[in-house]
């Protein structure tokens, strides 16, 4: 499927990223080493025990010198350790809640286009019907809103009113389990995470849907007595993805911060959840590592992005 | 299209989202309480936040201590009336006739829950170590004599370590030595009668790690479930920071009660007291509140104590915190803040730092903040109910509400305003009390003093850090007890001691009568003591140095079927004391 070019392309890419994932270390590095207070500092650990310890952690050096340090840390792989969790070191904690965020990402993406094409689709082959206008007017409700509204009436219908209307049998359980969680975990905040968006999607599959199966070559292939849903699937839709695509890249993006909100809201121990926190705990070691894992994930999934027009759109090459 | 591709489109969409509900659901608790045990022996509850750390020696927040006290044991303990009681070691010591040595018989029956054996010379290199690492509350051992040299160690992780295996002078505290296997003798430099209760504070630098242990990772060893190795009746088997963390009660453990729950599950991935919430109430967690975040939503409270099926479920007990506003008392070139109420402007100061305390309604304040439930009124002093040193309900003068005098005061020391315009009341937002509660005071000084005070937020770190240099002239203040002595709370606060007036002390208040007083009853046995305390706070609203605000109070949300959880004003209830009754 990828050719040699292709390839040089995903090399030349991965070069960036790791170039903007430096860049985005440093700069957030730069910036909380700036912020008032500090993570060691508390009402019982002042003084010289404070002192001691801006030693322990090397955070009595000059800035360049922890900046330094910092660097070559990182290209060894190490972010540090954290400030709060004594002694505990970052990358692990980093890579894993950087998998908890893409696995809920993963899944609001597929609600975003899943159900983001379905809906559109729908609409447009049912263009000016009660079922168009249904679907339009959820689209727009769904792209109004934003995602921790949506996120907390969730919450309230399906954790608390389906838990008491039902009496403790079919609800939706707030919460993570295990390293990766369950789907019953999942789907939620996926779903709240990723409906905006699909939302978004709907109604430009439905414009783009709408544009296609009024073309010749759908005319002609009813005419030659194709069955209508082998012509939505195998020749209106593939031409209808390539505006979708298009949009993806910064849809990607969304949901990827977006899982700041929503994963503080459903107590998901992801990347989300870690952002808050540590900035307020002035964590500087975790604020880095948290802010380099959220480079790393948005460089690769832009570039899952484009990798996707070469699968959809055969002329396109790299 | 066809009608058969769109009902193709229908069974798919249809189909889709009944499957994800589906799987989304789970099945409740419930049934019939009886008095039987249940056969799931599994506590589980949130904590809001992660450990910041296990290990004794440099523990700090309420947190780690609420776990730690279940891996870890002092010579003495706490029991839940707060009476100091033996735990590791036989008996609590009468101390020699000059006050000054303990002599701790030991248990032999004692292991660590790696089976190594619990010696006299395990308390020699924890108290040793928590000395010369100078943790947060280091200080505890300060009494042992030599305490002062160790507490100059500057060396850290292995190479501390190798300090302590060869017992080298520099973290060796002279005062503490051991005669025997199962003897420990404490010789302090000055007589000191709160040592015992401090060394006693739960999961702190009076506790006993394993040297064996320890030293396979001296900085990082409690995190890892090897070598997170205690005397308690529990152990930690699974830690994933920022997530969750698993105990399992430690099998023919030698102390009483045994453990009847075999596992404790903590869950560290909510940090959201409403959701914490949400999830107790769907079967998710046996208790919310443990592990120190018992300051629950007020909102979710009140509706909580409303609902007739879950308002039995609701614990509110008194804690060990109070909170007041403060005043910047010195002007100097160290303090920043200035302002009007500084003890160099003699009586006029008094009197406007008195019409500022005396302009506040405090009875409405906590009705307004705390709905009356989350919080009760600081009548009786600094110290809170329930704690050595309580003055007595309505017996703190400091708590009157009386704006007619504040507004004759406020006349007579600043009569055209100048002297109190533009002030800031600066306070830390992370506690959803804390703006309400700058509102109030705002409103307060407004209308019964015609003063505008301005309220500015600043994050908590932030807000610690200016407070104690000085930066502030109207600061929220506050106190949470370490343990029940009135040392806890004069020393840290006031006087020289702390570093009053330019180190350390958010008022800067001392002076050579405080100071001098403090010396005498810090000396002194505590039943001696107590009049000099409670003279020492009479000095702090003699001179009024604060404004009394409210008490803290508590919030548990308990199963029924948890049997013997519960709280006392200063930690949880023990976890071996807990059983989960079928239900």
């Amino acid at each position: 499927m990828f050719t040699r070019g292709t390839l040089i392309y995903i090399g030349q890419r991965l070069i960036l990223i790791l170039l903007a994932v430096v860049g985005v270390s440093s700069l957030v590095f730069l910036a909380i080493h700036r912020l008032p207070g500090s993570a060691l500092f508390s009402e019982h650990l002042h003084g010289q025990q404070f002192q001691l310890l801006l030693h322990h952690y090397g955070l009595d050096k000059p800035l360049w010198q922890q900046y330094l340090n910092f660097i070559i840390g990182m290209l060894h792989g190490n972010l540090g350790e954290s400030l709060v969790n004594r002694g505990v070191a970052i990358t692990p904690i980093v890579v894993r809640e950087m998998s908890v965020s893409a696995e809920v990402g993963l899944f609001a993406l597929i609600f975003t286009i899943g159900l983001g094409m379905l809906l559109g689709i729908v609409a447009a082959v049912r263009q000016n019907t009660w079922v168009d206008y249904v679907l339009s007017t959820t689209s727009v409700i769904g792209y109004s809103m934003p995602n921790f509204v949506i996120a907390t009436f969730l919450i309230l219908i399906f954790a608390v009113w389906m838990d008491n209307f039902t009496q403790h049998t079919f609800y939706f359980q707030i919460g993570w389990s295990g390293r990766y969680g369950t789907i019953g975990e999942i789907w939620l905040p996926a779903f709240a995470l990723g409906f905006p968006y699909a939302s978004i999607v709907a109604r430009l599959t439905r414009a783009s849907m709408l544009e296609v199966i009024r073309q010749d070559y759908i005319r002609t292939a009813r005419a030659k007595g194709v069955r209508e849903i082998v012509i939505m699937v195998r020749h209106a839709l593939p031409n209808a993805l390539i505006p979708v695509i298009t949009i993806l890249g910064p849809l990607v993006i969304g949901i990827i911060t977006g899982g700041v909100v929503i994963e503080n809201i459903f107590g998901i121990p992801g990347l989300g959840k870690e952002f808050a926190t540590s900035i307020l705990n002035r964590d500087y070691n975790i604020v880095v590592g948290v802010f380099t894992g959220y480079a790393v994930l948005v460089g690769l999934a832009n570039l899952g992005v484009d990798l996707l027009y070469v699968v959809i759109d055969p002329r396109i090459r790299y | 299209m066809t009608p058969m591709s769109l009902r193709i489109l229908k069974a798919l969409a249809v189909g889709g989202v009944t499957s994800l509900v589906l799987g989304a659901c789970g099945g409740g608790g419930g049934g019939n309480t009886n008095t039987g045990l249940a056969s799931n022996q599994t506590l589980t509850f949130p904590i809001l936040g992660d450990f910041g750390t296990l290990d004794p020696a440099i523990a700090d927040a309420e947190t780690d201590t609420e776990i730690s006290q279940n891996m870890f044991d002092g010579l003495v303990k706490f029991d839940n009336n707060l009476n100091v009681v033996p735990d590791l070691a036989t008996a609590v010591p009468t101390p020699s006739a000059d006050g000054l040595t303990y002599i701790f018989k030991l248990r032999s029956d004692v292991t660590f829950s790696n089976s190594d054996k619990f010696t006299s010379k395990d308390v020699l290199y924890s108290w040793n170590r928590a000395a010369a690492m100078q943790g947060a509350y280091a200080t505890n051992l300060s009494g042992i004599d030599g305490y002062s040299t160790v507490a100059k160690n500057t060396v850290s992780g292995s190479a501390l370590e190798a300090l302590l295996e060869k017992n080298d002078p520099s973290v060796t505290m002279s005062g503490l030595t051991a005669p025997d296997p199962y003897t420990v003798q404490v010789k302090l430099s000055s007589p000191a009668g709160w040592f015992l209760t401090a060394i006693g504070l739960e999961g702190t630098t009076g506790y006993i790690v394993d040297e064996n242990a320890v030293k396979q990772n001296f900085d990082n060893w409690w995190s890892n479930p090897a070598t997170a190795i205690g005397t308690g009746p529990f152990k930690m088997t699974a830690y994933t920071p920022k997530q969750s963390a698993d105990f399992a009660a430690v099998a023919n453990w030698w102390g009483s009660p045994k453990p009847t729950l075999t596992k404790v599950h903590l869950d560290i991935s909510v940090n959201d007291a409403s959701t914490a919430i949400t999830k107790y109430e769907q079967g998710g967690y046996d208790i919310v509140g443990y592990g120190g975040y018992s300051n629950l939503p007020v909102a979710d409270v009140l509706r909580i104590k409303g609902t007739s099926s879950e308002s039995s479920q609701l614990i509110l007990h008194p804690k060990v915190r109070t909170y007041w506003a403060s005043f910047n008392m010195v002007s100097d070139s160290s303090r920043l803040a200035k302002g009007p109420f500084t003890l160099d402007q003699g009586q006029s100061a008094h009197d406007l730092r008195l019409a500022f305390d005396l302009a506040v309604d405090k009875a409405k304040l906590v009705q307004t903040v705390c709905q009356g439930i989350v919080c009760t009124q600081a009548t009786g002093g600094l110290i809170p109910p329930s704690l050595i040193g309580y003055m007595g309900d309505n017996n703190d003068p400091l708590a009157k509400y009386d704006p007619a005098q504040a507004k004759t005061l406020l006349n007579s020391a600043d009569p055209n305003h100048t002297k109190t315009a533009n002030l800031t009341y600066t306070y830390d937002p992370e506690n959803a009390l804390n703006k309400p509660t700058a509102e109030f005071l705002q409103s307060q000084w407004q209308d019964n003093l015609g003063v505008h005070v301005n309220i500015a937020p600043v994050s908590h770190s932030q807000f610690i850090q200016a407070r104690l240099k000085g930066a502030y002239v109207l600061s929220r203040d506050g106190w949470q007890a370490d343990y029940n002595h009135p040392q806890d709370w004069f020393d840290n606060l006031w006087g020289s001691a702390v570093g009053c007036p330019d180190s350390g002390c958010t008022t800067g208040y001392t002076t050579p009568a405080y100071d001098a007083l403090l010396k005498k009853a810090d000396s002194e046995p505590l039943d001696a003591a107590k009049a000099d305390y409670a003279q020492l706070n009479q000095m702090l609203i003699n001179d009024v140095v604060y404004i009394p605000l409210y008490y803290s109070v508590g919030a548990f949300l308990i199963k029924p079927y948890v049997k013997g959880a519960g709280t006392n004003a200063f930690f949880d209830h023990y976890w071996n004391e807990i059983q989960i009754m079928s239900h």
